[in-house]
């Protein structure tokens, strides 16, 4: 089976297993394995701000490193956080020579300390931006193709009406990022018509769910989260589709409070597009881990029909 | 209740203006930081309107960036817009100008904190929410409101 460089970040490793899991077992059913890297650190979550605190792209660009010195070309992740930061730093080194000269002069210096690692033979070589950071979409999308997805569904997901969730820092910002259009974005409305199910279009589904606001303000977090739930309800949503730990958790478990809030609104079950891709590939529904979403998924899971089938693999 | 969110007057006096505050070195220092040119911004207000976290915001984001041009330090690092941001980039990808006003505000709250006071410590989160919310919003809320 094909391999490809994987990248899960922490959040995939314990609080989002289920996103990691449904990925694999998604991706081994369209022929392809991913490959997670044999040594990784925390990428950083977001990315400096100044061109002179070049400690916090240190990390990102040492795993980068890794993965070119490996001879890999490709390094695919999931979690938005960790696409936006590592795509940006590997842009920054790549265009900014004072950027690319800083981050090597101290990876460099830094190399003896990692020996305990691995004993590194190979000549030291620059890091200059080589590998290309994807999203686990974005791959299915440009390499795979979404036609390829649609010739292997087992279980056709027609009937279900399903409103993608885009949030903030997988698009944007564009010059770097280079997805999709920022303000008319595509790629999840096409990932949702390769499952056979029907996208919703909704004003909110590329505003900011809060993001980190959830730890430090969680009231206003809530009120962004009614606000793009109630417009993708309104628009008829079965379910929400994202890509994102933290706007999954923003969106499903914070309807808790956005109930306590406002005690007329009506919950949505949400989804990772990985679970849906999965399942849309016959896999189990056990294997998804439902048990870890706040929000009930089986009104959606009903609409589908044959929720209980698939093969148990 | 939003009628006038972030257009009421100010409760304290208007602000003074004076050589040494206007293109002094405050607002030469966050060009410098953030890599923008303040005095490229022409107060559309495209970044106020997008802004999904307006309504929460004492100061709108180009009021901010109009303070930061006439050099008014004390107002911005005082306001509870820097810490409210969310860094969406809604602002940075519409602002006609090409400025990316998301640096400006995130260079705001590197100075801000350099003043010594973190916003957001580890004393102030609830242990409950910190054992589910997912690393990402972890790392991110102590990286950009805490030094």
């Amino acid at each position: 089976m094909a391999k490809v460089a994987y990248y899960p970040g922490c959040a995939l490793k314990e609080r989002s297993s289920h996103l990691d899991r449904s990925a694999r077992d998604a991706t081994a059913k369209l022929g392809f394995e991913l490959d997670e890297l044999e040594a990784w650190t925390c990428c950083g979550a977001v990315p400096p701000v100044s061109k002179e605190r070049i400690m916090n792209l240190i990390a990102p660009s040492r795993i980068l490193k890794d993965v070119r010195d490996s001879d890999r070309k490709m390094l695919v992740t999931i979690c938005d956080f960790c696409y936006n930061t590592l795509k940006r730093t590997n842009y920054s080194i790549r265009t900014d020579e004072i950027i690319r000269k800083r981050v090597n002069d101290f990876l460099a210096d830094n190399a003896p300390v990692r020996i305990y690692l691995e004993e590194d033979k190979t000549p030291w070589l620059e890091y200059e931006g080589e590998v290309k950071v994807l999203h686990l979409m974005e791959y299915l999308r440009d390499e795979l193709g979404y036609a390829k997805i649609t010739e292997k569904l087992k279980r056709s997901l027609k009937g279900l009406k399903i409103a993608p969730y885009y949030g903030c820092v997988m698009l944007r910002p564009q010059n770097e990022i280079q997805l999709d259009d920022p303000e008319n974005p595509t790629i999840m409305e096409d990932f949702v018509r390769a499952l056979e199910a029907e996208p919703v279009k909704y004003p909110y589904r590329n505003e900011c769910c809060g993001s980190y606001l959830s730890v430090s303000n969680p009231d206003a977090s809530t009120r962004l989260c009614h606000r793009i739930l109630s417009s993708a309800i309104k628009n008829e949503a079965d379910a929400i589709v994202v890509s994102c730990p933290l706007c999954f958790y923003n969106l499903d478990s914070r309807q808790k409070a956005v109930l306590d809030a406002y005690p007329d609104f009506k919950t949505v079950p949400v989804f990772y597009f990985t679970q849906l891709l999965s399942l849309a590939l016959g896999n189990d529904v056990n294997r998804q881990g439902f048990e870890k979403h706040y929000i009930d998924v089986s009104p959606a899971l009903e609409k589908i029909g044959n929720s209980g089938e698939g093969d148990k693999t | 209740m939003y009628s006038r969110i972030g257009l009421d007057s100010p409760d304290n006096p208007p602000i003074q203006l004076d050589r040494t505050k206007v293109r002094g070195e405050f607002g030469l220092r966050v060009d410098e930081l953030s890599g923008q040119q303040l005095y490229a911004c022409y107060q559309c207000g495209n970044c106020s309107s997008g802004c999904p976290l307006a309504q929460e915001m004492d100061i709108l984001p180009s009021r901010i960036m109009r303070l930061a041009q006439l050099g008014q330090k004390e107002e911005i690092i005082q306001s509870k817009t820097i810490w409210i941001c969310a860094s969406c980039f809604q602002c940075t990808v519409r602002c006609p100008k090409g400025i990316d006003i998301q640096a400006v505000i995130d260079t705001l709250r590197q100075i801000a904190l350099e003043e010594g006071v973190d916003h957001f410590g580890p004393d102030q989160i609830d242990c409950k929410h910190a054992a589910e919310v997912p690393q990402p919003g972890l790392v991110g809320v102590y990286r950009k409101l805490s030094t």
